[in-house]
């Protein structure tokens, strides 16, 4: 197949699913004014805000930030995976793109922590959490909780692991920033051990970060996938962007030219693959049991997710999250073909920006999917922000791990050092 | 051709190391061989490329039997619950994608490793009881240190005397005898 013909047939199929996504916005509408007429809302006592919300109030504001501030965590987050991932596995083909990894995952401190700084501020102005309004005397839910959601441990908490995080990441940064100078292993074995207590910390820190900034919108639910959820779809839409930014830093004339190959694009593509299906594994377990087990604290969360066109954006989350990439994809050598890949990548920043609106919006605009100028504001601006800063001191340093011990596999694996062979590159 | 008593079954030309049968494959290759095959102790990577493999067709197996599998576990479950013994399970409906999937999903991943195998089965023709290479002494030593290339005398552009001169004299085997049938 020509890989015009493909690309079109990449481009149909996400016309597709972005056609399904409008007809449920339309249905959702239908919905909406066949319900206007009998404005009897649902009320099943899980107290979020039953009246839509204005454009221009806080509360809109602040939700669309956070929105905004959790899809561009997802990228540090995830970059951050896949440095203590490299260092746990002892891996060899992804030295070549590490620093790239090291550097957005660094920007957790101090920028993302600095960006959380207003979620917080609206947090106390009561314009995000509704439990930051109530006396956990008055509130079961809340009282059981309160352990951890009080506003005091909120401030203190979030701060301190993003930190955390941030300094777990700028540490293996440095460390291999001062390998490029003096090439001593034990960087490496320093940076491995790190990375063996790191993955620990960095998941029950992500898992409480996203529990505290995205979980307790609603503090009522219960759900011990969300934090898997959550960096499933981070990890997922990490990897994207990291095969698209590669890529374009691979080519001739650019930092990663020299060691750069097939071999990583192939490695970066099957691995978002593999993350395809663990995403939609996560999720579909977490919907699963919670509809399986039929508990009012649980099932409120995804009841409220079906109403309008929510139940909609859930179909969308479902084929344009899961079914189409996971078909697309299938194939092994379309992992290396651009023409699909490129559309991809964008269909992805869409999709876990969907995704974060999904965990979000329902909260404030329980009636269906309500999208603001604020939205797209505050995306482009916080992820065009994070890749201004990534960008910035990515040049600070070599732009690969110079004196690397693995770097010389990654740059000759699979291939047979023979004399006078052919060189693939 | 007559003259000779042997029937030949193939040529067998083995080599030292690893980077010289890569060479070696690449020419094979490049002479357009078709019925030929390298056996090695262990995987070269970059041998499929220099053998000049075309990718393999046994996904499509693995495909057909997921899509086998996940439509046959959605049917199976559908028919029990819903049609031929509707029963109803914890207020839950008798029938939903929701709760079949599981049962659908382990079923693509058993049709689909049954696809693979049987596929790759098929691909190669297999099971298949006798091949001539196993009565050859030289031969055993592909499970251990030395590395072979064996042209097929079925192989049209197969011919004794230029085949065995080009694996000596282009190719620098080792050696290369006659595998009879």
């Amino acid at each position: 197949m020509n890989p015009a013909s493909r690309f079109s047939r990449t481009w149909l199929a996400l016309l597709a699913t972005a056609a399904l996504f409008v007809a449920g916005r339309l249905l959702g509408a239908e919905h909406e004014a066949a319900h206007a007429a009998a404005p009897a809302a649902d009320a099943h006592g899980h107290g979020h805000a039953a009246a839509s919300v204005g454009v221009f109030s806080l509360k809109q504001i602040a939700h669309s930030y956070l929105t905004a501030y959790m899809f561009c965590l997802s990228l540090c987050v995830g970059s951050l995976f896949l440095s203590l991932a490299h260092h746990l596995f002892d891996a060899g083909w992804s030295a070549s793109i590490r620093r790239v990894t090291d550097t957005v995952a660094s920007l957790l401190f101090p920028w993302m922590v600095l960006l959380v700084l207003p979620i917080i501020g609206f947090a106390w102005a009561g314009q995000l959490y509704a439990w930051f309004n109530i006396d956990p005397s008055a509130d079961h839910a809340l009282d059981v909780k309160k352990v951890l959601f009080n506003k005091p441990t909120f401030t203190a908490l979030v701060l301190l692991l993003i930190s955390a995080l941030g300094w777990i990441a700028n540490t293996i940064r440095n460390w291999s920033i001062a390998q490029d100078k003096d090439g001593a292993a034990h960087w490496t074995s320093k940076s491995r051990k790190l990375a063996a207590g790191g993955i620990f910390a960095f998941a029950f820190f992500t898992t409480l970060i996203c529990f505290y900034l995205m979980k307790s919108l609603q503090h009522q639910f219960f759900s011990t996938m969300y934090g898997v959820y959550y960096f499933a779809g981070s990890v997922w839409v990490t990897l994207i962007t990291l095969y698209l930014l590669t890529f374009w830093l691979g080519q001739p004339g650019r930092p990663l030219e020299k060691v750069y190959f097939k071999r990583q694009q192939q490695d970066l593509g099957v691995l978002f693959f593999a993350f395809t299906v663990f995403y939609a594994y996560i999720h579909f377990s977490q919907y699963f049991l919670i509809w399986n087990a039929a508990i009012p604290e649980e099932t409120f969360w995804y009841v409220l997710r079906e109403k309008g066109s929510w139940k909609w954006v859930g179909m969308t989350i479902l084929f344009g999250h899961f079914f189409v990439p996971f078909l697309l994809l299938l194939n092994q050598d379309i992992k290396r073909n651009l023409a699909v890949m490129v559309p991809v990548g964008a269909w992805a920043w869409l999709m876990h920006y969907i995704d974060m609106t999904y965990n979000v919006m329902p909260v404030i605009h329980p009636d269906g999917l309500q999208l603001t100028f604020w939205d797209p504001l505050f995306w482009f601006g916080m992820a065009g922000l994070i890749g201004f800063l990534f960008w910035r001191k990515y040049q600070t340093a070599a732009p690969y791990p110079l004196k690397d011990p693995r770097l010389k596999e990654a740059v000759t694996h699979h291939e047979v050092p023979a004399p006078g062979a052919a060189a693939a590159h | 051709m007559s003259a000779s008593p042997l029937k030949p079954h193939a040529l067998l030309a083995e080599f030292g190391t690893a980077a010289d049968i890569f060479e070696a494959a690449i020419l094979c290759r490049d002479a357009g061989f078709s019925k030929w095959d390298v056996h090695t102790p262990f995987p070269i990577h970059g041998m499929d490329e220099a053998m000049g493999l075309r990718k393999s067709p046994v996904g499509w197996f693995t495909f057909c039997g997921g899509m086998t599998g996940f439509s046959a576990g959605m049917t199976m479950i559908w028919y029990m619950n819903k049609f031929d013994y509707p029963l109803v399970v914890g207020g839950k409906p008798l029938f939903t994608p929701l709760y079949a999937f599981p049962v659908s999903y382990e079923m693509t991943i058993l049709l689909s490793a049954f696809g693979t195998l049987f596929g790759m089965f098929f691909l190669n023709r297999l099971p298949k009881l006798y091949n001539p290479l196993f009565k050859n002494e030289r031969f055993k030593k592909a499970t251990d240190d030395r590395f072979f290339i064996v042209i097929e005398a079925a192989d049209p552009k197969f011919s004794l005397e230029a085949t065995r001169a080009f694996l000596t004299e282009k190719c620098h085997a080792t050696a290369v005898e006659i595998v009879e049938d």
